[in-house]
């Protein structure tokens, strides 16, 4: 047992007495460890935020929206398509909205050039809308029955919309909506799954008929939450269900799938960094070995001393074997430490859960180990076969 | 290892070495010799004699092509890598003339290093470094690296390395061919203080002025030994 205390003393007095060649092989299995690790930390992080999203948004979430059926203008639902939504078994609970068309809101007076041209959506919407969406009010509340009235002129506005102009969170604003002044009620938090509902203003459908003539009360989306497990199901029946054969058309789809199909994509990412971290940890090897035979060859007046001294073939072999093993673990740590670094800077800067495996840094630093002892391999046969006859030069 | 009494250290029985595969050149031939304890010993010759070769082979660097080599007994012949490199660590100690320190470490880490892989404690490693050291007048020196030491302080480790292992038999190959006549004369000293009944030393040289130190003096002459004079002291 001393005898390799002993040698693991010397190896690493040989490590220590050649500093900067040290630091230059360690180079290799620094890099390969710590791009491995931010590749697949990375991703590991951005799936474990997908993950944490999908939980809070909930994967059961379904949005039917009617689409463009020839020789109609703003594709609609039938006026029952709510309580055709809830016929449907599975269907837990349901928010219909309908866009208007040709309506101007205008925030400030001065800036209706600007909102004619890039409009804002005007959107009347039940009191279901929210709880459907599992969004909270950022301020304020949502549109109850008594905004329903006729001459009751109450608006919610997406939180973007409340950034952009300003509106403060309690403050008493009215914008106007076609001409005429609605109060605004309350701010409705950011809706991860439909980003388009965040700059919009919402009126219910009342307001809508009163003001706007939206007499039909035609909904052309609707936010549907199915019965957990049975979204997909759900979803092929839900068109169906809608239109009843009828001339409209709707699709349905789960929103939550785009972001799962996100991280399918950024595992191809994954592969191709860890793919890069592992060709710099060969690469390294192979740099390992190269310097190290050539440090055999230069050091061979002390294994022949070695070797004179009593030290065996195998001895000056394993001290060779266990520098490359000290290139490996130390490059190795070195890497894990650079790798949680930049996996720390990465989640930082894109907003993640910082996700780390725990095997993770275990693995990176097991590989940089192997591949060195594997490249310590040649240098350490070459200087076990070294002849100390021929290197001790005898007079 | 003590030595048996009347047994020599070390003996060749009819030892050839034989170089070459298709041109065989000899370069020793039939040699047989006895070493033993007390002996202070000198192996002369002219150049492409053999003496480089019987250091090799005196030392266990290197094996016969025919003949049997004994050390305390033992046929080298019979011994694996393992088993010689034991016998050297053990029995043999080697003074070089290019000293062949190692050049990371101390003049401690190169005493040390002789006692290493051999069950002993860092302490008794330490202590017995320090007295070796302290026997050839360097006790004051052993943090310093070989480049910040003479030639002559240089060779006087590695003597410290040779004899901190108490071998049976100190082998010298040409030990003050790169010294100059001071320090040459300051090694010789501490060889001849190394004498003792128990161990015998051996040099190998071209320099008369280092063979007039020897007791005992073996000639070399084209891979035979022609001469082996003892000279009584005056
Ligand atoms: N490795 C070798 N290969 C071939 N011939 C060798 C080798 N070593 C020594 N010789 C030959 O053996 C003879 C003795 O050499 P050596 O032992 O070096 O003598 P010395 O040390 O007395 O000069 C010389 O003729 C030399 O050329
Ligand atoms: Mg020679």
């Amino acid at each position: 047992m001393s005898r390799y205390r002993e040698l693991l003393g010397v190896a690493f007095a040989g490590l220590a007495a050649r500093k900067s060649r040290t630091l230059l092989i360690m180079l290799g299995p620094t890099l390969g460890v710590a791009a491995i690790i931010a590749a697949v930390g990375l991703t590991d992080s951005a799936k474990g935020d997908l993950k944490l999203k999908l939980r809070e948004l909930g994967t059961d979430l379904i949005v039917a929206e009617a689409s463009s059926s020839f020789g109609t203008d703003t594709p609609k639902m039938p006026t029952d398509a709510v309580p055709r939504a809830l016929s449907v078994p599975t269907v837990d609970r349901v928010a219909a909205v309908s866009e208007l068309s040709g309506v101007v809101v205008t925030p400030y007076a001065e800036a209706i050039g600007v909102y004619e041209t890039v409009p804002i959506p005007v959107l009347a919407a039940d009191a279901q809308l929210p709880s459907v969406l599992d969004v909270t009010m950022l301020s304020g509340r949502w549109l109850n029955d008594f905004d329903q009235q006729e001459l009751v002129r109450s608006a919610v506005i997406g939180e973007g919309l409340a950034d952009e102009i300003d509106v403060l969170a309690g403050e008493s604003r009215s914008i106007d909506v076609g001409g005429k002044a609605y109060t605004v009620v309350g701010i409705l938090e950011q809706v991860e799954l439909d980003p388009s509902l965040n700059n919009a203003v919402f009126i219910t459908f009342g307001s809508a008929e009163a003001d706007f003539n939206d007499e039909d009360q035609e909904p052309n989306k609707l936010y549907v939450r199915a019965d957990p497990g049975t979204e997909r199901d759900t979803s092929s029946i839900l068109p169906i269900a809608i239109t009843l054969g009828g001339s409209t058309e709707v699709a349905a789809k789960i929103p939550t799938d785009l972001l799962e199909a996100q991280s399918e994509t950024d595992t191809t990412l994954q592969f191709i960094v860890a793919g890069m971290g592992l060709l710099a940890l060969v690469v390294g090897a192979v740099g390992i070995a190269n310097v190290m035979s050539i440090s055999v060859i230069q050091r061979s007046s002390e294994i022949g001393i070695r070797r004179a001294l009593g030290h065996s073939r195998s001895t000056v072999g394993l001290q060779f074997l266990l520098e490359a093993l000290g290139v490996g673990i130390l490059g190795g740590l070195l890497g894990v430490v650079v790798g949680l670094a930049a996996m720390w800077v990465g989640t930082n800067l894109a907003d993640w859960v910082f996700v780390l495996q725990p095997w993770l840094p275990w693995a990176g630093l097991l590989g940089a180990i192997i591949v060195s002892m594997l490249a310590g391999i040649v240098p350490a046969l070459k200087a076990a076969r070294l002849e100390p006859l021929e290197t001790l030069r005898l007079g | 290892m003590s030595p048996v009494q009347g047994q020599p250290l070390l003996e060749l029985d009819r030892v050839s070495r034989a170089y070459g595969e298709e041109v065989v050149v000899y370069a020793l031939r039939e040699v047989s010799l006895a070493i033993r304890a007390g002996d202070f010993m000198a192996i002369i010759g002219p150049s492409g004699s053999g003496k480089s070769t019987m250091l090799g082979l005196l030392g266990v660097l290197d094996l016969p092509s025919d003949g049997v080599i004994r050390i305390d007994g033992v046929d080298v012949g019979g011994l694996d890598d393992a088993g010689r490199s034991k016998m050297r660590g053990e029995s043999i100690g080697f003074v070089f003339q290019q000293f062949h320190l190692i050049p990371h470490l101390s003049a401690q880490g190169n005493v040390e290093t002789a006692l290493l892989y051999r069950n002993l404690s860092r302490k008794e490693r330490t202590d017995r470094a320090r007295a070796a050291l302290e026997r050839v007048g360097l006790g004051a020196r052993t943090d310093h690296r070989p480049v910040q030491m003479s030639g002559g302080e240089q060779q006087r480790v590695a003597i410290a390395r040779a004899i901190v292992t108490d071998p049976l038999l100190v082998l010298a190959d040409e030990p003050t061919g790169a010294l100059d006549t001071t320090n040459a004369a300051k090694v010789m000293e501490i060889f001849e203080s190394l004498r003792s009944p128990e161990r015998a030393i051996v040099m190998v040289t071209h320099d008369l002025a280092v063979a007039d130190h020897a007791e005992r003096r073996v000639s070399m002459l084209d891979g035979r030994i022609v001469a082996d004079d003892i000279r009584l002291p005056a």
